[in-house]
């Protein structure tokens, strides 16, 4: 009750202040599915921390949000039950969420059917947006585009003829190493070993020893951090030596990967976002980031963030209307941490952000952004030096 | 006497008749007056539960077999129907028999497998054959689509003849194939529990060797056991994935899922034909009130919380993360307190209170 | 030849910190009839102990064992007393459900506490190896191989040498007739259920360096404990020290001869065929 005092008076100061900005702030209500418990926790986390961070913005912005939380648990059928409920029960203006693409794919036609606008910040399964849904909106760039930068850059500053793959049985793990092959096979870069693991596994020295005998000249890897870094510390100890290291994303990308300077300097990874970029408003995210939740800021919150800024704004100004909010979010043009995010049809999908990736190079246990040349002066360091 | 009792117990029965009768009819009713599809959807979760708590019943509570590899039947159910449906466009009512025709062969080599195991070792075999399927279907990924998993983009409409049953766009087909379904599980295991096959099902789970003694085909009755517990399984899995419209290894051949159709049947009670139904009842509003964070919002309405006030906030923050927990908590609890299940307490109450007015 | 020795020797490495979980469990087991569930879970709770040790008192894994083990095996002991003892005569499946509930409890205790982040402990020798004939071979699980050979012979020693080992031993063997024989089956089993505790937390304590920690990872090891405990046959030690080699081994070997997605398959296969074949297990008499 005081909250919603305090944040009127707020408001109301605000458009007085601001004459004829803002409207009656009345409170917009918004859905945020996520998984914040199970085994999808830590990265659902992440994507809360980027809401908590969008809220404030809001309402300093004079557009009060409330944000009910659902958590899936990971599982399909939850997602749908929470989707059910703020749909029908609580009368959400628009849905933020999920985190993953099969709690993604299995609301999407929900959306559909309730004519609720659903904003999906990070999921990156590519049939997400090509089911011809008028509903649902992703900010998030597709798992191909994962793959397809870091072995673009590879052709464009290296030499290399080979590539393995490595990656972790799951929906990201696998659609990603599938990208990967179909991109190599299609630029004449020849797959010498295909290994699918299942995640958490104590050991890989086995794997990587097969796949040194290989020799390949790119070795490319789709796993979570942890899986990560036993991958790259036994990677080491085989001596795998290859042109480059490339890491889609995930694991790779996270600040404690970087942390093991012994084996993650000069990996590259693939990103959605860095703070470094010129995109309005990154450094400051990244920092707010730092001081509130004391830990290194990565895409999927910065994803999170965006994608609930968007759907309050818009759901603010469209007074709650979901069908004015879905008009809003077709035809409307936001430029923020993300860049700029616009939701297009292209190449079969529908309401897709083409989001441009970024590859990432670690130096010293820092993220350094070093590819496309159109974000960064920095260089990628290539080859990889050879292990100490 | 005799007569008295025989006439008491026919009126009772009829009674029961009744009031079954009625309930039936009212949740066949349901979706009339029921617009709100969040409600329907935590009903059909309910049906889904009651048929997974009673399929595993027949084998787990009356034949003794306690199986933790459950996910494999609901698993192949599951997957048959949808490949069937997205890569050979046959339309789930059709491919389910094909589910279950899959899950029948899977069952028996399965059965053949592990039934020659008895108490644990039965247990740890049936999880490590479900264990191999699900690894099976996250591998075999030119077939199944491995840990992608498969979406189901459109389900045909259904017709017959002329006529147009249903388009499958709203809650309401779901509803009443959820409780058709129900039902039928129900009235199997009141069958097997009134036939021979429910006294042979009883006397293996008892005392395999006695009835063994007695002549009883012990290997042919846990398979048929298997068979029927099998086929209703693969009935919940076709349904759930119809439903869900995406299958994939880590949902539809979990442990997690197998675990979960153990806990509806025992939190229930075991053994018994209401009790799944009674699990199911406790377990799914139960879950879903703590996963949608109720506790803390009905604190909050009814005044006792401020939701503003440290506590409110600390109860918003924390009680969502704790869901599972206190879940963990509350079966501890059932298990340590009322070991026969819910159904089981409920019964003992009753008679207490009957104890208690005479 | 590298490659198979490579594999072999990284097999039988990360085999040993099976081993000692599998004996955990397989002392549960032997004394109580009870499949313990929540034996990984309890397992996650010493690596976190380890974890918290390392990162705020500054103590190295290795010797934490000495303080890890301990505590562990008074936590063993306090959940046998409060909840495992109670459903002792219980249907097994109440059991089964009594340790899954238990075991949730636990691991959602530890994400309350430390939220669900990966926490990686990194030593100075985590990703330290040397090399012996071309093969590469980590000196942290080396240590802890040794560790583990040490203790799983400590315990060896207990159960055949002392008065409480031939007690707890004799309870393993026949519950009934120990009773009878004048030994306190109770306490008994609240000791095998300490050790048990006692032994997992160890084992998370061994892999920490090399792994990583996180609310959810017992549930991993719950199974290849149960493949183990099995292969060796339930109740024996040094049948469950063996189990954990051949499950080491045949998941590096399957990883490479066959793939890394197919080599838990080959160890359930195995575990199958143990079962059809030799029921009782490689080392176990007979209890069927």
């Amino acid at each position: 009750m005081r909250v919603n005092r305090i944040g009127w008076l707020l408001a109301l100061g605000l458009s007085l202040a601001v004459p004829g900005s803002a409207q009656a702030p009345k409170p917009v209500k918004i859905g945020a599915i996520n998984s914040t418990s199970g085994a999808e926790a830590p990265i659902g986390e992440t994507i809360n921390n980027g809401y908590i961070l969008a809220l404030e913005d809001l309402k300093k912005k004079g557009i009060n949000v409330e944000l009910i939380r659902e958590d899936d648990t990971g599982k399909p059928q939850i997602s749908m039950s929470a989707m059910e409920k703020l749909a029908t029960r609580d009368s959400v203006a628009g849905v933020v969420g999920p985190y993953t693409s099969a709690c993604a794919n299995a609301i999407s036609r929900l959306a559909e059917k309730y004519r609720v606008p659903l904003l999906v910040p990070v999921a990156s399964k590519e049939d997400i947006t090509r089911q011809g849904l008028t509903w649902l909106f992703r900010l998030s760039a597709t798992t191909d585009d994962y793959a397809a930068i870091l072995i673009d850059m590879a052709l464009k500053v290296g030499k290399p003829k080979s590539i393995a793959i490595i990656n972790e049985n799951t929906d990201f793990g696998t659609s990603a190493a599938k990208s990967a092959k179909a991109f190599s096979e299609s630029h004449g870069l020849k797959v010498v070993a295909e290994e699918a693991y299942a995640k958490g596994s104590p050991d890989y020295r086995s794997t990587l020893t097969k796949i040194k005998g290989q020799n390949p000249d790119l070795v490319f890897m789709v796993s979570y951090v942890a899986d990560g870094i036993l991958l790259m510390r036994q990677a080491r100890e085989v001596g795998l030596q290859p042109q480059a290291f490339l890491g889609a994303g995930a694991g790779f990308g996270n600040p404690a990967f970087a942390k093991e300077t012994d084996i993650s300097n000069n990996v590259f990874s693939s990103t959605q976002w860095t703070e470094e970029v010129t995109w309005p408003g990154a450094k400051e995210f990244a920092k707010r980031y730092r001081e509130k939740f004391n830990k290194e800021p990565v895409y999927h919150a910065a994803n999170a963030y965006a994608s609930l800024m968007i759907m309050g704004e818009t759901a603010a100004k469209a007074g709650g209307d979901r069908e004015k909010i879905r008009a809003a979010l077709d035809s409307g043009k936001w430029n923020g941490i993300m860049g700029e995010v616009k939701f297009q049809d292209y190449d079969g999908y529908t309401n897709q952000n083409k989001h441009p990736m970024l590859v990432e190079q670690i130096r010293n246990g820092k993220f350094e952004t070093v590819w496309p040349a159109t974000f960064t002066k920095n260089k990628p360091f290539y080859p990889f030096p050879k292990w100490k | 006497m005799a007569s008295a009792t025989t006439s008491r117990f026919s009126r009772s029965a009829l009674i029961k008749l009744a009031v079954g009768l009625v309930l039936v009819g009212g949740l066949f009713a349901v979706p009339r007056y029921v617009s709100s599809p969040y409600a329907l959807h935590i009903m059909i979760l309910i049906f889904l539960s009651t048929i997974m708590g009673e399929s595993w019943n027949i084998l787990g509570g009356y034949t003794g077999q306690y199986s933790v590899g459950h996910a494999a039947y609901f698993g192949v159910g599951a997957y048959t129907t949808v490949m069937l449906m997205q890569f050979r466009q046959v339309p789930p009512w059709i491919g389910v028999w094909a589910g279950i025709a899959a899950v029948l062969v899977v069952a028996l080599i399965i059965g053949s497998i592990c039934f020659r195991l008895r108490g644990p070792y039965f247990v740890l075999a049936s999880i490590a054959v479900a264990e191999i399927m699900r690894l099976s279907a996250t591998n075999l990924d030119k077939f199944t689509k491995g840990a992608e998993g498969i979406l189901a983009t459109e389900i045909p409409v259904f017709i017959i003849g002329e006529h147009v049953v249903t388009d499958f766009l709203t809650k309401v087909p779901f509803y009443y194939i959820g409780l058709s379904l129900a039902l039928l599980t129900i009235a199997v295991t009141w069958a097997v529990q009134h036939s021979k096959l429910g006294y042979y099902f009883q006397a293996i789970r008892e005392d395999q060797d006695a009835a063994h003694s007695l002549g009883i085909n012990i290997p042919l009755y846990k398979n048929i056991g298997l068979a029927i517990s099998a086929t209703l399984t693969a009935l919940a899995g076709s349904f759930y994935a119809i439903y869900v419209g995406f299958v994939d290894p880590s949902t539809v051949l979990s442990l997690d899922l197998s675990v979960q159709i153990v806990l509806v049947c025992i939190i229930g009670g075991i053994g018994t034909i209401y009790g799944p139904v009674v699990g199911a009842l406790a377990l799914v509003p139960l879950s879903e009130a703590l996963r949608s964070n109720a506790i803390a919002e009905g604190l909050f309405k009814s005044g006792i919380v401020d939701p503003a006030s440290a506590t409110g906030t600390f109860l918003k923050e924390n009680l969502a993360h704790a869901h599972v927990l206190i879940y963990g908590i509350l079966v501890v609890l059932v298990i340590l307190f009322m070991p026969e299940g819910l159904l089981g307490f409920l019964r003992k109450l009753g008679a207490r209170l009957k104890q208690g007015r005479a | 030849m590298t490659i198979f020795l490579q594999s072999l020797i990284s097999g039988i490495l990360v085999g040993g910190v099976y081993a000692l979980i599998g004996i955990g469990l397989t002392l549960v087991f032997g004394v109580m009839r009870i499949i313990n569930f929540a034996h990984g879970d309890i397992m996650m709770v010493g690596m976190y102990l380890t974890y918290m040790l390392f990162s705020m008192v500054g103590i190295d894994p290795f010797l934490s064992v000495l303080i890890t083990f301990p505590l562990m095996y008074l936590l063993g002991v306090f959940l046998q007393k409060v909840l495992i003892n109670r459903v002792l005569d219980a249907l097994p499946q109440n059991q089964i459900l009594l340790t899954i509930g238990l075991g949730l409890i636990m691991s959602n205790t530890m994400m309350l506490a430390f939220t669900s982040d990966y926490k990686i402990l990194s030593t100075t020798y985590s990703s330290s190896s040397f090399s012996v004939g071309g093969s590469s071979i980590s000196q942290p699980l080396t240590i802890s191989f040794l560790i583990t050979a040490a203790i799983t012979g400590g315990l060896y020693w207990f159960l055949v040498k002392t008065n409480t080992g031939q007690a707890i031993r004799a309870t393993a063997q026949d519950r009934e007739a120990a009773q009878l024989m004048g030994i306190n089956v109770k306490r008994m089993s609240g000791i095998a259920f300490g050790l048990g505790a006692g032994l997992a937390g160890t084992a998370g304590a061994l892999i920490a360096p090399t792994y990583y920690i996180f609310p959810q990872v017992g549930s991993v090891f719950t199974l290849k404990a149960f493949v183990i405990t099995v292969l060796g046959g339930m109740g024996s030690v040094v049948g469950a020290a063996i189990g954990g080699i051949i499950v080491g081994v045949s998941e590096s070997m399957g990883a490479v001869y066959i793939s890394s997605g197919w080599k838990d398959v080959v160890v359930y296969v195995i575990f199958l065929l143990v079962l059809l074949f030799k029921p009782a297990g490689l080392l176990g008499k007979s209890r069927m």
